[in-house]
């Protein structure tokens, strides 16, 4: 199945986008987690301070469905 | 009852229908980290009559601050945050009254500094220190308006567990992050402003926008995306009796 990655903030450069300046399609098998989607596309999970989809926060031990557009969000500290 | 003086420095927000200028001049807001974030809500705050500001600070001011830190100007320069805030604050509004904190908050502190206030605005640099104020904010139920920046990113939310999630359904508190963080000025003003901007209605008895969801902004391509936050069932802070 396919799924389309989008990344903010600093995340972007780790993610190596390929559609678009922000998103990276992603061939994966069903079933997997996004942790384990992320890791096998080289970004350390830890990485990622949040994810969400359809507007809808995601944690990592969510499990894409074909076609899915999930957006990866680094963790921002400064004020 | 609004003296003469403040009917005419409030005149123009007293036109909005709604508007409660009596609800703001009865308020108190602690703002913690008087930075880029703490800048501008305080001055936002103080322009707009809320009536007392708590701000909290142990920092002194350095050059490089001066990019966003919007409360201060060269004759700041080591001197505390809070002293030069408190100046600034009341030479633009001496309708307001201002308590200094100079001290950082810590696990010790917190709840002595929270306790009063209507609402807490998070002016933090660190993520260590928003999970204290988290969590003591949750014990006292007092909400707690969440703002984070970092380059051009910006995240702003409205915390009032158990009405909503908390800070820690969003996140882990241990991600590793630089002491010295990217920032443009620009970005923390924005984010305040927001912040700000939720404050005030809630101290009117208006329903703030984002209350249980989280504005994420990038001021690269000028996005704002809102999210909806569940609250995590296995929340480490907010799912426990």
């Amino acid at each position: 199945m396919v799924i389309y990655l989008k990344a903010g903030g600093e995340l972007r450069a780790k993610l190596k986008p390929d559609v678009d300046d922000y998103t990276r399609r992603v061939e994966t098998e069903e079933g997997k987690s996004l942790a384990e989607i992320l890791t096998g596309i080289g970004i350390n999970p830890s990485f990622v301070a949040f994810a969400f989809k359809n507007g809808t926060l995601k944690r990592l031990d969510h499990i894409p469905s074909d076609g899915d557009i999930i957006t990866l969000q680094p963790p921002v500290s400064g004020g | 009852m609004l003296r003469d003086d403040e009917t005419e420095r409030y005149g123009r927000q007293l036109l909005i229908p709604g508007w409660s200028q009596e609800s703001l001049s009865g308020a108190t807001v602690l703002i913690v980290g008087l930075g880029g974030l703490g800048s501008a809500s305080a001055l936002y705050l103080s322009a707009a009559g809320v009536g007392k500001l708590r701000i909290c600070d142990g920092d002194k001011v350095e050059r490089s601050d001066l990019n966003r830190q919007v409360l201060y100007s060269e004759s700041s320069l080591g001197l505390p945050k809070v002293e030069e805030a408190s100046r600034r604050i009341i030479r633009l509004n001496p309708f307001v009254s201002v308590e200094k904190r100079d001290v950082f908050v810590d696990t010790e502190n917190a709840a002595e500094m929270i306790a009063g206030c209507q609402v807490i605005i998070d002016g933090l640099d660190n993520l260590k220190t928003r999970f204290i104020l988290n969590e003591e904010a949750l014990k006292q139920r007092i909400p707690f308006v969440y703002g984070a920046v970092q380059g051009w990113q910006g995240y702003v939310g409205f915390f009032h567990p158990p009405l909503t999630a908390c800070l820690a359904c969003l996140m882990r508190p241990d991600f590793h992050t630089r002491d010295r963080i990217p920032v443009s000025g620009v970005t923390p003003g924005t984010i305040g402003l927001i912040q700000a901007s939720e404050v005030i209605k809630w101290l009117m008895g208006m329903p703030p926008s984002l209350l249980g969801r989280l504005l994420i902004y990038d001021g690269t391509d000028l996005s704002f995306e809102t999210i909806r936050l569940e609250k995590n069932p296995d929340c480490p802070v907010c799912s426990k009796p």
